[in-house]
């Protein structure tokens, strides 16, 4: 009796022998090189100790990072900390971060774009040379929206619509790199210091900061509502004046209007309810779609899902940006109608990152196509001496993925009209004017933009946020597209529409006959 | 007591005689690059240890299982190549001022350990104090345990230590081998009416309450302290014996399902009570989530196991240190399966595992050909807690479950853990001698 339990209770052991011989062989074989490659894996930091990495270029060519071998210890060196979080930090102590992450195997040389070379540097064991990169961000525009942002905290994102390059990304504050990426025994003096300072220098906030959007979210909501056909741009609502100051009710709830000043209330086609920014009007817009479509149309835009700057393969992550709960990694459904109204008009559970903002302005701008962002333009051969800029040799192009269509040309034709209006309109130029390039000193073109005031709850200063794109008259390209967060800033024609303005002004300029 | 001659027990000691110096050969080679042996004492004394266990065994008479000692002690080699490999001064003992290494001071316990298993293995041939003193010993073990847990010093968050002066013992490794006596004891007396059963509810049958009561007060108190003093790892142990033992006396797979779901029921809660135990597990669901911080010992482990791959780095080479700090603090302790997953290899961390199963199934042959219900179910408990110690730790290793602080048998530095795990091994060598001679005995041969 015993005896036969005996060997029943061998037959488990032996099951569980195996089961941790399994999981033995999955970390020791199978998973092996996908641990044997992860930064902070102190195989990894060891062998970078000495090992010599390429260097990051600007889109024109200006040095951004190099590394020297100092005394046996490869010390990099950063030149601009508006750069801090999109190139991130290459550490012997810390580990790599961003691009210098999502590269590190061919900035190092471990890994060859060519396949062929690739395996014979393997078998050979032999030490392959390592590359360089080249930015999509040109350094000046970089330069110029870091020191518009000043001490602000926030983000700055702008993107060619046309080829979904980024043009600048910038965070603020940002920290400079430089001291805890050489000699790891120095590293953690200077790493403690920016890690104690205010407002978490190392948050890059264009990709992880998470912000209750306020009325830029209506340019979403009223490309889902025309592409859908549940307005049209001369559709009204004949209960909304009255709800202006009413309030309008909603399953017993009562949404109101935000403080109008002078403005007093009429009956509100599209234009005018994007330039007087009237929560009602779109809290009316949002029922129209209904729940199921607004998620739907929010998904195509790119929310509820992380983003990637780059490829699936090779790039930077952007968390999700949310218009309701979330779950999992995506939006669970509205709870009810109220909290959809108010996700129509940008508070409620919404929450998003910068970098989504600014996609939302550049499917507008590139008519309804959502481009696929990257910010590494190229591989190079390591150029010898980096002062004198970027090797002639490419060896691999990122980007021109082809983008997906949100909604059809003509919506995103009447969006850019209504977000023309609101900069320019008759109403509309008291709140987001701010915005127009014209008002820093490029005359002759439109813009097209959304303020948003982001409530955050009594004795909190709301986020002031702007999005926009340039040139916008009829006719034109649009070849920049923005989105700013200025934390804490007011309103969004106080803070971020000036700074929006100004840097796609400086970016008109800049590339004027260029 | 006539001398016997054991000749499988010498010709499988024999080589390690080679392997054990060669082992420290090579790690001096490896980590000075100097081509010469470097210091053996250690070694040769580990040796020569066994060698005399296995002479006094011949002296003494004992007829019990050639195997055991073998096996030991190439599993304990194993671990004192690894522990003399690493820096001296991580661990170790200071004895009236003097200051002895992590090897030397596991080579002493070691020689305490074989010591006490061979006179275990010599006196308990009659296994009468085990079996009728049964409650004595548990009141005694359970006494010791709330001492320790009273006046105990606490070490990492947890009070599981009593000094005697200089030296530190773990009065959880002893009551483990209490416990596995008193649950043997009872189950042995009251197996019948345990594995029948005597009421029924329509289809359900109902456990004979009053005959488990008291093992389960018992028992439910030892857990209760253990889990109260926050060693997981431990609790962990005395649940999956208790359980095995049970199953074992009754054959009855419900008393195993009921105590899995009160397991899984308990842990959910342990989970929502003690913020130490939500870290453990929220390391061992996601320990990427922080791999500088809480997750860091876990992921520095999957590192060890991924750069040791089929082969192994060698003897000696592993372990590339972080600014000459070791990666994993618990290395000696709760990781050493690491270290050895990572010089030996795939293979390597695998044979070592195959070893402690012999081991094991030696302990359940030990156990089949005993002669009686007790003898059998203290055999089982016993190879059950080495064997189920092995799967916590190793498993915990590989992220299978969540990691609990608790040693690899034979191969972890700690000497109260050394100590029980030969008191194990001396009370298999007592039981299997009894069967052998009862087997002579009875004609029924050697």
């Amino acid at each position: 009796m015993i005896a036969t339990n005996i060997r029943r209770l061998s037959f488990y052991l032996v099951l569980a022998f195996a089961s941790v011989s399994g999981a033995l062989t999955w970390w020791q074989v199978l998973d092996a090189q996908q641990l044997a490659t992860r930064p902070d894996n102190p195989q990894v930091i060891a062998a970078h100790r000495s090992l010599p990495r390429g260097s990051i270029f600007d889109a024109r060519g200006q040095l951004l990072a190099s590394s020297q071998v100092v005394g046996g210890v490869s010390t990099r060196t950063y030149t601009d900390a508006a750069f801090a979080h999109v190139i991130g930090y290459a550490s012997l102590r810390y580990g790599a971060t961003a691009v210098e992450r999502a590269w590190d195997d061919l900035l190092t040389g471990r890994a060859d774009p060519n396949p062929l070379r690739d395996l014979l540097n393997q078998i050979l064991a032999r030490q392959p040379d390592e590359h360089d990169l080249t930015l999509t961000i040109d350094k000046r525009l970089q330069d110029f929206a870091q020191a518009q942002l000043g001490s602000n905290v926030g983000a700055v994102v702008a993107i060619d619509p046309r080829t979904g390059a980024i043009l600048a990304m910038v965070s603020s504050p940002t920290y400079d790199p430089t001291g805890f990426s050489g000699n790891p025994d120095l590293a953690q003096a200077a790493f403690d210091a920016v890690a104690a300072r205010q407002a978490n220098p190392f948050l890059d906030r264009s990709r992880q900061g998470h912000y209750v959007p306020g009325s830029i979210m209506k340019v979403l909501t009223a490309s889902a509502a025309l592409d859908s056909g549940a307005i049209t741009p001369q559709t009204t609502f004949p209960d909304q004046p009255k709800q202006e100051a009413a309030g309008f009710v909603v399953n017993g709830f009562t949404i109101r209007e935000h403080d109008l000043g002078s403005v007093k209330p009429a009956l509100w086609p599209l234009s005018e309810a994007l330039q007087v920014s009237s929560n009602i009007f779109f809290a009316h817009v949002g029922l129209e779609v209904g729940a199921s479509r607004f998620l739907d149309y929010a998904r195509r835009f790119g929310f509820c899902s992380p983003l990637r700057i780059g490829s699936a393969q090779r790039g930077l992550s952007v968390d999700p940006s949310y218009l309701s709960q979330a779950s999992g990694d995506g939006c669970g459904p509205f709870v009810d109608e109220v909290e959809l109204a108010s996700a129509a008009f940008g508070q409620g559970r919404d929450s998003v990152t910068p970098l989504q903002m600014a996609l939302l302005a550049a499917t507008v701008a590139d008519g309804g196509v959502l481009p696929q962002p990257f910010v590494v333009r190229d591989l190079r051969a390591h150029a010898a001496t980096p002062l004198d800029g970027p090797d002639a040799t490419v060896l691999e192009t990122y980007g021109g993925a082809a983008g997906s269509r949100a909604v059809s040309t003509q919506a995103a034709a009447q969006v850019r009209s209504a977000m023309v209006d609101a900069v320019s309109g008759p109403i509309g130029i008291h709140y987001a004017g701010a915005g127009a390039v014209s008002r820093y000193g490029v005359s002759g073109v439109l813009t097209a933009g959304k303020t948003g005031t982001a409530e955050r709850g009594p004795g909190l200063a709301p986020h002031s946020w702007f999005i926009g794109f340039a040139p916008a008259q009829d006719g034109s390209v649009p070849t920049i597209a923005i989105a700013v967060i200025v934390e804490g800033g007011g309103t969004g024609s106080g803070h971020a529409a000036p700074i929006g303005g100004s840097v796609m002004a400086e970016w008109l300029r800049l590339t004027a006959g260029g | 007591m006539r001398a016997v001659p054991r000749p499988v027990e010498l010709r499988l000691l024999l080589p390690l005689v080679i392997l054990v110096p060669l082992g420290f050969v090579v790690t001096h080679i490896a980590q000075t690059g100097a081509l010469d042996p470097g210091p053996l004492g250690l070694a040769i004394g580990y040796v020569g240890l066994m060698l005399a266990a296995h002479l006094v065994l011949r002296l003494t008479g004992n007829q019990g299982d050639q195997m055991l000692l073998p096996v030991v002690a190439t599993i304990g080699g194993v671990g004192i190549v690894m522990l003399n490999r690493l820096p001296q001064n991580l661990l170790g003992a200071n004895v009236f001022g003097l200051r002895l290494g992590m090897a030397t001071t596991q080579l002493l316990w070691f020689g305490i350990g074989v010591g006490v298993m061979l006179w275990i293995a010599a006196r308990f041939r009659d296994d009468g104090v085990l079996r009728h003193y049964k409650y004595t010993w548990a009141l005694a073990g359970t006494l010791l345990l709330i001492i320790t847990f009273l006046f105990g010093r606490e070490v990492n968050g947890a009070r599981l230590w009593i000094f005697l002066g200089p030296i530190g013992f773990q009065p959880a490794e002893a009551i483990k081998v209490v416990l596995v006596i008193f649950i043997a004891g009872y189950l042995a007396e009251k197996r019948a009416v345990l594995s029948e059963g005597i009421a029924r509810i329509g289809p359900i049958k109902i456990p004979p309450l009053p005959y488990l009561l008291p093992m389960l007060a018992i028992f439910f108190g030892v857990m209760g302290i253990v889990v109260i003093s926050r060693d997981l790892g431990t609790a962990l142990l005395f649940f999956g014996i208790f359980l095995t033992m049970l199953f074992v006396a009754t054959g009855r797979r419900s008393y195993v399902l009921v105590g899995m779901v009160l397991f899984v029921v308990g842990s959910f809660g342990a989970y929502q009570a003690f913020g130490h135990v939500r870290v453990r597990v929220d390391n061992w669901i996601s320990p990427f989530a922080d791999p500088s911080g809480t997750g860091y010992q876990t992921v520095q482990a999957l590192y060890a196991f991924g750069r040791g791959g089929l082969f192994g780095e060698g003897l000696g080479q592993g372990l590339p240190t972080i600014s000459g700090h070791l990666p994993i603090p618990a290395l000696p302790t709760d990781f050493i399966f690491a270290a050895v997953a990572e010089e030996l290899g795939l293979i390597g961390a695998v044979a070592l595992l195959a070893l402690v199963m012999v081991l094991v199934f030696r302990g359940l042959r030990t156990a089949v050909l005993a002669r009686d219900d007790f003898s059998s179910m203290l055999a089982v408990g016993l190879t059950v807690s080495l064997g189920l110690q092995t799967l916590i730790i190793a498993s915990g290793n590989v992220k299978l479950v969540p990691l609990t602080g608790i040693t690899f048998p034979f191969v972890s530095y700690g000497g109260s853990s050394l100590l029980a795990s030969f008191v194990v091994v001396g009370l298999l060598l007592a039981i299997s001698h009894r069967s052998a001679v009862d087997a002579v005995a009875e004609g029924r041969g050697p």
